[in-house]
């Protein structure tokens, strides 16, 4: 068990508004996220003297926006534009995915380097489109995938869909129930991009298709804002606003698929069970310590994956898990409460991690699980830079 | 921009060949599907890299293939991934199997079927489609049996 396990919390939770296109600047959405994750807390700017994030833009072809303040903020522009840069005892910054930089933060935290760190994920929507490769060549990995029009993240989690379908006989129809359901859980969520609009089966069977059999409702909404996370000692959290979750254990993965294709299924199997591994030795627990769970859902495949690699359900056993409600919001295990990033809008795993840690700590209102005690968060897709997190309730 | 694509439709993306790579474009734009083998622990290696992957050798070179292959899986894009793309929606993209080595795995376009045709381990044989005067890429067609 990791030796630090229980001694890091989750103190304050902060969003700025969530929109498609803002007309709000990104570091403002920013500033906006870790004022409120403060506030939550019962602190203001003075005490923050940590930042960390994962500032890039993730676009696929055309021009990647590194306009500081625009298109991406980093932790030293950021520390400048809250007036508290002198403070700041501990800057983190990772290419991998916030989530990372979450470890990191944990890490400056509970080796005493900082007192308050803000992990914040600021994302901005670029003009047109995330996906258009515009470029005249293909360099680096995208030599052996733009070339074929296989430039389109969702068309690479259409691959694994398609396999899965295919080697246990499911098809879209049994997919429906849980983003139907997912849907509704996002109704019970206040930062919830898609609050307000329910959807029906006939919804996700009608969906519009970005790569067979992956539809527009398999993937999730790009949004413009930020969510930001307050981490501190969990004896400092005792002091604060809000109950404390603990944070139990964290874990990164380090497998890779063959560099010629982007993923499949096999290697995101090999990859979750590398993290479920490492996790469920950090933390000391096991699939069945915990009741609920939040499973990155960048792609909706990732979800089930997820389920069967962190030995909840056997390989090929996850999406009838799904389909038969189990995921559900009073059903054996709920599943993304809060919608998930499916339904919250692209956080790049923020929504993961805040809903886990908003369970344990009895803030999730209308969708909370009664007396959670534990629970999971997992991000990305199961290979090299995923990362897991198991949350603690911090008092009775 | 060169004047003999000034007004023409756009193309689809190029290869850029790298250190790494150049051997396996060259291959394909004299028609030849050639993969990178490591000489020492003679495992095949496919994105080309500098190292192998399984025992770390730098002695690597490109040999030719038998262009035999199987369906690993698949997908209908139809959101378009570019200017380049525009008419050719929607796209039927193949991950094969080479057959030289289990999980020798690279994407190709799909010809000879149709979607409805599609399963796993579908019998595939290289094919070479020229996109520019020096370059052609590998391709994969049905080969007509049950797989």
């Amino acid at each position: 068990m990791w030796a630090l396990s229980n001694k890091v919390a989750v103190a304050g939770i902060g969003y700025s508004a969530l929109t498609r296109r803002s007309e709000t600047p990104l570091v403002q959405l920013a500033k906006n996220a870790i004022d409120t994750a403060l506030a939550d807390a019962g602190l203001t700017r003075r005490d923050l003297d940590g930042l960390a994030t994962s500032p890039g833009m993730p676009r696929y072809g055309g021009a990647k926006g590194t306009v500081e303040g625009v298109d991406v903020v980093t932790p030293w522009f950021l520390g400048e534009q809250l007036g508290v840069q002198n403070r700041i005892a501990y800057t983190g910054s990772t290419n991998g995915m916030v989530t990372q930089a979450f470890i990191d933060a944990a890490m400056a935290v509970a080796s005493g380097v900082c007192t308050h760190a803000v992990v914040y994920r600021a994302l901005h929507v670029p003009p047109g489109s995330y996906v258009n490769f515009d470029s005249t060549f293909a360099s680096g990995q995208d030599q052996y995938f733009a070339p074929f029009g296989f430039s389109v993240p969702p068309a690479w989690a259409a691959t694994v869909l398609r396999r899965y379908f295919e080697m246990f006989g499911y098809s879209r129809g049994d997919m429906a129930r849980y983003i139907v359901d997912n849907r509704a859980n996002t109704q019970l969520n206040p930062n919830g991009y898609w609050r307000g609009k329910p959807i029906a089966r006939d919804d996700y069977l009608d969906a519009r298709m970005i790569a067979d059999p992956m539809s527009i409702l398999d993937c999730d909404i790009p949004v413009d804002g930020c969510a930001a996370i307050l981490l501190t000692s969990a004896e400092r959290a005792r002091d604060l606003k809000q109950k404390p979750a603990l944070l139990s254990g964290m874990a990164a993965g380090t497998h890779s698929p063959p560099s010629s294709v982007p993923m499949t299924l096999e290697d995101i199997w090999t990859g979750c069970e590398q993290v479920a591994e490492r996790i469920w030795a950090s933390s000391g627990m096991g699939p069945t310590d915990i009741d609920n769970a939040h499973l990155y859902d960048g792609f909706s495949p990732f979800v089930f994956l997820w389920l069967e690699g962190l030995g909840i359900c056997k390989r090929g056993e996850g999406l009838a898990f799904l389909r038969d409600g189990h995921g559900a919001l009073g059903g054996k295990l709920p599943i993304n409460t809060g919608g998930g990033a499916l339904g919250e809008g692209r956080l790049h795993g923020m929504t993961q991690i805040i809903e886990a840690a908003s369970q344990v700590s009895d803030r999730c209102g209308e969708r909370q699980v009664p007396g959670a005690r534990r629970a999971i968060a997992t991000i990305s897709n199961g290979l090299t830079k995923s990362t897991g997190f198991v949350f603690s309730r911090g008092e009775p | 921009m060169s004047e003999a694509q000034k007004g023409a439709v756009p193309m689809r993306p190029r290869p850029l060949p790298d250190e790494a790579s150049e051997g396996y474009w060259q291959a394909a734009n004299e028609g030849c599907l050639a993969i990178q083998r490591c000489q020492d622990c003679r495992r095949w290696n496919h994105a080309p890299s500098l190292n192998c992957p399984a025992c770390g050798s730098g002695d690597l070179d490109f040999e030719k293939v038998s262009g035999e292959a199987t369906l690993f899986s698949w997908t209908v894009v139809h959101h378009s991934p570019g200017p380049g793309f525009a008419g050719k929606l929607p796209l039927l993209v193949g991950i094969v199997e080479l057959a030289e080595q289990p999980h020798l795995l690279q994407v190709a376009n799909l010809t000879g079927c149709s979607e409805g045709d599609l399963h796993l381990g579908m019998p595939l044989h290289v094919e070479f489609e020229r996109i520019a005067e020096d370059c052609a890429l590998p391709q994969f067609r049905a080969t007509g049996g049950q797989g």
